[in-house]
């Protein structure tokens, strides 16, 4: 251990990330799993705390985090193995979404991740168990993890899951990570289960979008946006002919998804997918710039300029009241002092932080993120 | 006070068992291994389990939940002096919203009843397992089952939109929920898959999906198995999704059809099952997708299911394919391995290398849209060294999947059956962090001990921490 510690320190000289000085702070970027794990293991010696980044563009979720020591996945960024015969992919954490997709769009295969912000990295998105439109056709990204190597709080390298489509081997890891915001470890390298593009889709306006929910049989997503509501589709065009004409309208050629929504403030609204239209109600009152609810999904995201407080409390209490939650994904701060990101934690807060400690047992890895400050 | 009175003050004496009679009814699952439980108990709520759960935990005895025992790798053998907690009572539908087309079950509620259950109002749940007349939910959760239409829709976990669970110490948790993203840990997804080993499910909120307008199901008849694994590969890569895609060898057609009647080519090399679903216009545009890339692989025959009575022939043979082998052989062992689908043939000839070199009689039904293998020896246990030869068959089988990039099991789950063989594809850092898990949710290992994780996965500390 002495030894790689040794290494390790010697590391933090030779691998000062080029790419950007977060403001100010330590930033290091690993190149391989081992490397990663040499830095935990010191940095829990040490008492070093540590936040990781991708591609820094889902920053603003959970509770701040002030760290010692940033690890990024800049070097952990390429396509390790594709196999299109297999719809998988292995990939380095820091990948971009953007970059991933291109290449999959070669064998007209896709990742299905978030239609998200350039520069969003997989590794990212997994930690931050963001899911995209699409989830209404193709479940949340979380289905579509099959493996994960992690570098974890206690210094080790770990994988989880296995490189098939279908598996009941141990403990769903991979299932753990999704989401997890760092507060494990680093997520380095993934395996995707991938999905064959569409040869044709449509984005149809509707006027009811709780019934085109309900008419339409399977549609990609059913969006109720401050710009309108939209049926998408997809399939081949002998189907998308069949499906439209169950609609009123024309529909246009291709996924148009709705711009991102990018605002001071941005909440999470996620209640169960009956809960929507009511939700879409409550919302529109508050006087966001823009919003977009998922139909069948049950997410409502919206983004605002500002939103006092105490309206803000209403909402989270009516969503918790709907056994749902409320989470600020941007901009806790100018909502008021003291505003929690999450909401009251859940349930099971006790094994919540059970896991945590086990695995990262010094309490460095993005300390506090989480719910109820894990 | 001792336990087996305790639980007969909670349950009353005809829900609790002690007599070796009835300890020897629940001593196995569907697999090879047997324990033997001290008391066994059928509690009807999650107060109860909860009750039940505290009374064991009190008194030291292992905890074991058990759904139908149709569980095929050990997971719900009872290690001796072990309380067995029964769930088949537990079969309620609670509540099922149409709109969000969720519903709130039992653990106890046998999969096929779910699903008929659902039928009028046009909702199906996904998992289909060929047990799915006997398996329950619980059970189907706990090993993150598998079915035929799990190929388009996801296994089990997929489908599992929330839980409510009785942890190790008596307390009653909700995870996830009808709400998408609960903040947080998504628990949930570790509790699929666990096999009792986390925690004991007492409610399970399922997502349900909607009934297809229109299906298609096609069986198509191959001379050469090589072919019929060359066609699945080819579907899989040309980027279909059929609803399903299974397989069948030859001995398996013939033991089927022997059984069950439905009309088999008992010569073929082997059959494939292949169903799309979906809107007319699509499952007419895949189906024939389908049907040229097996003319392109020499198939010798297309049938296409024109009745719903004829699709239900059709299923009917490949969900019995496991009773069928009762009459043929006395016993059975039956595997579970998946492998990259690329890889499917190439793995699919070391199978039978092997069930020839140990003279073994082998029959394959496969889920092999999704590269899971089910080679299935049938033998006669009572013929001294049979049952060794067998295992160490079927081991050699798991060795030449996980060789290819496979890994141990794609549905039935680990249990006892491959908890010594996890090594093979996890490292000690992998297993070790496994077992953290566990520890973080049981850490007296009351729940199942013994199952999933081999001795010794948890690390100790390192010195110095
Ligand atoms: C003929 C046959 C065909 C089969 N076909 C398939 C198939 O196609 N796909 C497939 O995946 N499997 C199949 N199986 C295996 C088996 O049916 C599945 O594993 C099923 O999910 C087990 O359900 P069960 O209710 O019988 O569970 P059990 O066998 O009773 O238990 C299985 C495991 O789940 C745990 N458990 C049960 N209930 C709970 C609960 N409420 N809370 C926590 N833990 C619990 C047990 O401790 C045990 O570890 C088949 C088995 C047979 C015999």
């Amino acid at each position: 251990m002495t030894t790689l510690r040794t290494a390790t320190l010697r590391l933090f000289e030779r691998l000062r990330d080029e790419s950007g000085d977060d403001e100010g702070r330590f930033v290091v970027a690993p190149a391989s799993m081992e490397e990663a794990a040499g830095l935990l293991d010191v940095a829990a010696a040490e008492g070093l705390t540590v936040r990781f980044r991708g591609g820094g563009t889902h920053s603003g979720i959970g509770n701040p985090v002030t760290a010692d020591l940033v690890i990024t996945t800049s070097r952990l960024s390429s396509i390790i193995d594709w196999s299109p015969g297999d719809l998988t992919a292995v990939v380095g954490a820091g990948l971009t979404v953007d970059e991933l997709e291109a290449t999959l769009a070669e064998h007209r295969q896709t990742a299905v991740l978030p239609e998200t912000a350039p520069g969003a990295t997989v590794g990212g998105i997994l930690s931050a168990g963001m899911s995209g439109y699409r989830r209404l056709r193709h479940g949340p990204t979380r289905d579509r993890v099959l493996q994960v190597t992690m570098a974890t709080g206690y210094g080790s390298v770990v994988t989880g899951g296995s490189l098939v489509v279908k598996s009941s081997t141990g403990y769903g890891v991979p299932r753990l990570a999704v989401g997890s915001l760092g507060s494990l470890g680093m997520i380095g390298v993934v395996a995707l289960r991938l999905l064959s593009r569409p040869l044709a889709s449509a984005t149809v306006a509707v006027a009811d979008a709780p019934a085109a929910l309900s008419e339409v049989y399977r549609p990609i997503a059913v969006l109720e946006t401050s710009e309108g509501s939209f049926c998408y589709l997809a399939g081949t065009e002998e189907q998308l002919a069949a499906q439209t004409a169950g609609l009123a309208a024309d529909g246009v050629p291709g996924l148009a998804w709705p711009e991102p929504i990018d605002h001071p403030i941005r909440l999470s609204v996620r209640v169960p997918p009956a809960a929507v239209p009511e939700t879409v109600s409550l919302v529109r009152e508050l006087d966001p710039v823009r919003w977009v609810a998922e139909h069948g999904v049950g997410v409502v995201t919206v983004g605002f300029e500002e939103l006092e407080d105490s309206l803000f409390g209403d909402l989270r209490s009516w969503a918790v009241s709907r056994t749902g939650s409320v989470v600020v994904l941007e901009g806790a701060d100018f909502i008021g002092d003291g505003v929690d990101p999450w909401g009251k934690p859940p349930s099971s807060i006790e094994i919540q932080r059970r896991i945590k400690d086990s695995f990262d047992p010094s309490g460095i890895c993005n300390p506090g993120i989480l719910p109820g400050g894990l | 006070m001792d336990p087996a009175a305790e639980l007969i003050d909670l349950l009353g004496a005809s829900l609790v068992h002690t007599h070796p009679v009835d300890r020897l009814i629940y001593a196995k699952d569907s697999g090879v291994a047997s324990g033997d439980p001290a008391i066994v108990v059928l509690p009807g709520s999650t107060e109860e389990v909860a009750a039940a759960v505290r009374i064991g935990v009190a008194a030291g005895m292992p905890i074991v939940a058990r759904g139908a025992g149709t569980g095929l790798a050990g997971g719900a053998v009872p290690p001796p002096g072990s309380l067995l907690l029964v769930l088949t009572r537990m079969n309620e539908i609670h509540e099922v919203d149409e709109i969000g087309r969720t519903a709130w079950v039992g653990p106890g509620l046998v999969n096929l009843d779910l699903s008929e259950a659902l039928a009028d109002r046009g909702l199906e749940f996904a998992p289909d397992p060929a047990s799915q007349q006997s398996s329950t939910i619980g059970g189907n959760v706990a090993t993150n089952a598998g079915g035929p239409h799990c190929l388009a829709e996801g296994t089990t976990v997929a489908h599992i939109l929330g839980v409510e669970m009785v942890t190790a110490d008596g307390r009653i948790v909700i995870l996830g929920g009808e709400a998408p993203d609960e903040p947080g840990y998504d628990l949930r997804g570790l509790i699929v898959g666990s096999e009792g080993t986390l925690g004991i499910v007492t409610r399970v909120l399922v997502r349900l999906i909607q009934r297809p307008p229109e299906i298609a199901t096609m069986l198509i008849v191959f001379d050469d198995i090589h072919t019929a694994a060359q066609t699945v590969s080819d579907v899989i890569a040309a980027g279909l999704v059929p609803a399903a895609l299974e397989m069948m060898d030859q001995p398996m057609i013939e033991s089927v059809e022997n059984f069950a009647h439905v009309g088999l080519p008992t010569d073929a090399a082997a059959v494939l099952i292949a169903e799309v679903v979906g809107t007319a216009e699509g499952t007419a545009v895949e189906a024939g997708e389908i049907r040229e890339i097996a003319d392109r692989n020499g198939a010798r025959e297309i049938r296409t299911a024109a009745t719903d009575e004829e699709r239900a022939l059709l299923w009917k043979g490949r969900k019995n394919a496991f009773g069928s082998i009762a009459q043929s052989a006395p016993d059975y062992y039956l595997s579970d391995t998946v492998v990259p689908r690329t890889r499917f043939v190439e793995v699919l000839d070391e199978i039978y290398a092997i069930a020839e070199r140990d003279g073994l009689r082998l029959m394959n039904v496969f889920h092999a849209g999704d590269g899971n293998f089910h080679p299935l020896v049938s033998f006669d246990a009572s013929e001294p060294g049979m049952t060794e030869r067998v295992i160490g068959a079927s081991h050699d089988m798991v060795l030449a999947a996980v060789a290819a990039g496979g890994t141990l099991s794609g549905e039935h789950g680990i249990g006892l059956e491959k908890r010594d063989l996890m090594h093979l594809v996890f490292t000690p850092q992998d297993l070790d962090a496994q077992a953290r898990i566990r520890d973080a949710f049981d850490p007296e290992a009351s729940l199942n001990p013994g199952k999933v994780l081999p001795d010794g996965a948890r690390l100790s500390e390192r010195p110095g921490r």
